[in-house]
């Protein structure tokens, strides 16, 4: 029964369902949206940028040292981190904390730097600048919305790798979601 | 749950009271740091998995309350607004709320053995 659902041992519910992942997409592809809008402001695609709130604020910081501290605007590898976010999101199937613990447990590492570099970055406006910036923000809050939900595949997969151990089974084969191990560990 | 997003909101105005209330720089500067830092523990512990994330809230909580005399505040206003926030979100963030879900024995069961996922897992017939 479990197994045809997919739902790991111990769960009541299966953290790879579609159900599960299709919300973390599809903020992903928002905050994608807003960095890459961002982006196209700071490598001067658009002379303006949005700003509904706090006047100049977000020239300001779209245009600071610390945006310019990559060779690439800040934005343009959030945008980056966002299509990762996604792309890690959607592959495989609803088995996949078992079936693929790679594209999961890279999912779940993807997701965590981008939430730490937003809130860094949500610091720094007011402390060094002076300033707000309200799509900075707004990417900040989803990046850091969608950390917790990421989380449960993320711990499911590490249970499967850790019974994967257990049962003396190679960690790489079974990392990588080579055939041969699928039979031997549940 | 709630006493999570009660805390988001709590760290929300401590982003935003500076500028509402008018605070001097040096508290300004420290709200401004840990309200983020608050909000986002919150956040990030609204689902069951991640609920444990709620204690880490403890920690910059504890130093609102040590902040305006160990930094010196001048003026009473953000005194008061970092005291009481501290003393409400580490209140809040000991409320563990309701997990409905199982999750095959949590966090732990990572590097503990015979958790209950193991144990669920050698019950099931091999494929």
């Amino acid at each position: 029964m479990s197994e045809k659902e997919g739902i790991p041992p111990g769960w009541s519910y299966n953290p790879a369902a579609w159900g599960q992942r299709m919300p973390i997409v599809g903020l992903a592809m928002v905050g994608f949206g807003i960095a890459t809008y961002m982006a196209l402001f700071q490598l001067k695609v658009f002379d303006t940028v949005w700003e509904p709130f706090f006047g100049n604020d977000s020239r300001k910081i779209l245009t600071s040292s610390v945006s310019e501290l990559l060779p690439i605007p800040d934005a343009a590898l959030g945008a980056i981190g966002y299509i990762a976010d996604a792309l890690t999101g959607v592959i495989g199937g609803t088995r996949r904390w078992r079936t693929m613990p790679w594209i999961v447990i890279m999912f779940g590492l993807a997701v965590g730097p981008l939430g730490f570099i937003s809130i860094l970055l949500v610091i720094l406006q007011p402390v060094m600048f002076d300033a707000w910036c309200t799509l900075c923000l707004c990417s900040a809050a989803i990046s850091v919305i969608m950390i917790g939900p990421a989380m449960d595949e993320f711990m499911a997969s590490l249970q499967y790798m850790r019974r994967v151990k257990d049962a003396k089974v190679s960690l790489w084969k079974a990392f990588w979601g080579y055939k041969e191990v699928a039979g031997k560990v549940i | 749950m709630w006493a999570q997003i009660l805390n988001a909101l709590l760290g929300i105005w401590l982003m935003a009271s500076p500028s509402i209330l008018g605070f001097e720089k040096v508290a300004a500067n420290n709200d401004h740091i840990v309200g983020p830092i608050i909000a986002s523990f919150a956040i990030i512990s609204w689902w069951e998995s991640t609920r444990v994330v709620r204690l880490y809230n403890v920690l910059p909580a504890a130093w609102l309350l040590l902040a305006p005399w160990v930094l010196g505040y001048q003026s009473t206003t953000p005194i008061i607004n970092d005291m009481l926030i501290g003393a409400l979100v580490t209140g809040l963030s000991l409320v563990k709320g309701n997990i409905t879900e199982t999750y095959g024995g949590g966090w732990s069961a990572i590097w503990k053995s015979d958790s209950l996922h193991a144990r669920e897992a050698r019950k099931q017939p091999r494929v």
